[in-house]
């Protein structure tokens, strides 16, 4: 009996190698798809962890490169967005300019100036103003060929003078020299007691003393502050700009003009941006409607 | 007692499938063990080597029916295995673990070279060299698996009264 049954197993085997090979698909497919079913989703199953687990270490390298390239595209973005911005500011103003960059060097133990790549053979002279789209940053205070070194309005030496927007108020701007957070404010000092500035006021430069042409935004008021002095006012003044964040400067080289009308009132492009927005936005919606509205009676 | 140690072998021999299944693909190496082998040559020894045989053409039809270009050699393989091992454990070895781990790695072996004559697949050169490298060392590795398994699970490797 156990010689018939090896037989018979023996011989159905050989006939399943000799069978031809549609045949042979066609019987093992019909195996395939009913009791084995389970077995091969497990083997699946097993195949596809062991190829995660191989592809760990490619995937996690590909992740690496998409975060740090996302990194760096976020910086080209921002940079992008102040090349921008110095653009139009540069078709703004009515005076000449030398663009720079603008190259920090905290390494060397001086966080209060940078090193300008703009020199004498631009034209940049002492106490040029140097600017960003968005107001002042500094003064040029030491000139060489190629360079020039800027001090920005963070070193206790700064000093603007300084103005409400409307001209009706006058000051002197330095740095807020606080400990903590403060440390990166701006004070509006020596307002005569008889004026008063409201939280949100913008100061910009008055153009007295020659140095800094008059209009460039310094900052806007943040509150009042107690002082020793009891002739004069003082005012937490929030800066325009932080030095930090800028690379791209124009240095303005020396003339007596009046920058106000080169920057617009406070974020006057953002609103004009969000603006055009909002009316592309209702623009889209209106045809949207319109559309949906055709939808509905063609038929 | 006696459905209790059949109940007992059929799981092992389910599970032992599933391992083949899952594990064996999970190592992804060329030196193997073969779970289907082992599962069959326990089974084995328990019954005659006429259902030692059918059981062996069971196993071996459904590993072929993944494998459909040597569809019959795994079948052909698995039957002269399981039938040899029956009639082998009772009349050759006792209920030793070198004994077990030398009778499952032979049991491997000889599947192998069945398999691979019978499929008629690789040159005789690469033959060679599977049934002379790979073959053995997967033999082993299967050996001192199924005596793992026999441990693991108490199984007796007594053969059939």
């Amino acid at each position: 009996m156990d010689k018939v049954a090896l037989t018979a197993c023996l011989v159905a085997s050989l006939f399943g190698l000799v069978l031809p090979d549609p045949t042979r698909q066609s019987v093992a497919g019909s195996i395939r798809e009913t009791f084995v079913g389970p077995v091969i989703a497990l083997q699946v199953q097993a195949e596809r962890a062991r190829g995660a687990f191989v592809s760990r270490d490619i995937s996690a390298a590909r992740l690496d490169s998409l975060v740090l390239r996302n990194a760096e595209l976020r910086d080209m973005e921002l940079e992008n967005e102040h090349l921008r911005g110095l653009l139009g500011l540069g078709a703004r103003l009515h005076t000449r300019f030398v663009p720079a960059q603008a190259l920090h060097r905290p390494e060397f133990g001086d966080p209060q100036t940078v090193l300008v790549t703009a020199g004498a053979r631009a034209g940049v002279v002492e106490r040029s103003a140097v600017v960003a789209p968005d107001g002042l940053i500094g003064t040029v205070v030491n000139v060489e060929q190629e360079t020039s070194t800027a001090l920005l309005w963070t070193h206790p030496d700064f000093r603007v003078s300084a103005m409400s927007a409307d001209g009706k108020v006058f000051g002197i701007v330095s740095p807020h020299l606080g400990t903590d957070v403060d440390g990166f404010m701006l004070e509006l000092r020596g307002v005569a007691f008889r004026d008063s500035l409201a939280p949100g006021t913008e100061i910009r430069s008055s153009g007295l003393g020659s140095v800094f042409p008059r209009g460039i935004p310094i900052g806007t008021v943040v509150e009042s502050i107690t002082t020793p002095s009891a002739y004069a006012r003082t005012y937490l003044v929030r800066p325009a700009v932080m030095p930090a964040d800028v690379t791209v400067v124009m240095v303005l080289l020396p003339a007596s003009v009046n920058l106000e009308s080169a920057w617009k009132s406070p974020a006057s492009d953002s609103l004009t941006r969000a603006i055009g927005a909002a009316a592309d936005s209702i623009a889209r919606a209106r045809r949207d409607t319109v559309r949906r509205d055709t939808t509905r009676r063609s038929p | 007692m006696r459905s209790f140690s059949l109940l007992k072998g059929i799981g092992v021999f389910l599970l032992l499938v599933v391992l083949h299944y899952t594990v064996r693909p999970l190592l992804g190496t060329r030196v193997s063990i073969d779970f289907l082998v082992i599962a069959l040559m326990l089974a084995a020894v328990h019954v005659r080597p006429g259902a030692a045989a059918l059981l062996g053409f069971v196993t071996g039809v459904i590993a072929d029916s993944l494998t459909p270009l040597s569809f019959g050699a795994g079948a052909l393989a698995m039957s002269a295995v399981a039938s040899a091992a029956s009639w082998l454990k009772s009349t050759v070895f006792g209920d030793n673990m070198l004994l077990q781990a030398i009778f499952i790695a032979a049991g491997k072996w000889a599947f192998d070279v069945v398999y691979l004559v019978a499929e008629r697949r690789l040159s005789f050169g690469d033959l060679l060299v599977h049934l002379v490298l790979w073959s053995p060392l997967s033999a082993i590795a299967t050996g001192l698996a199924g005596v793992l398994v026999v441990l693991v699970f108490r199984i007796s490797m007594e053969p059939r009264p």
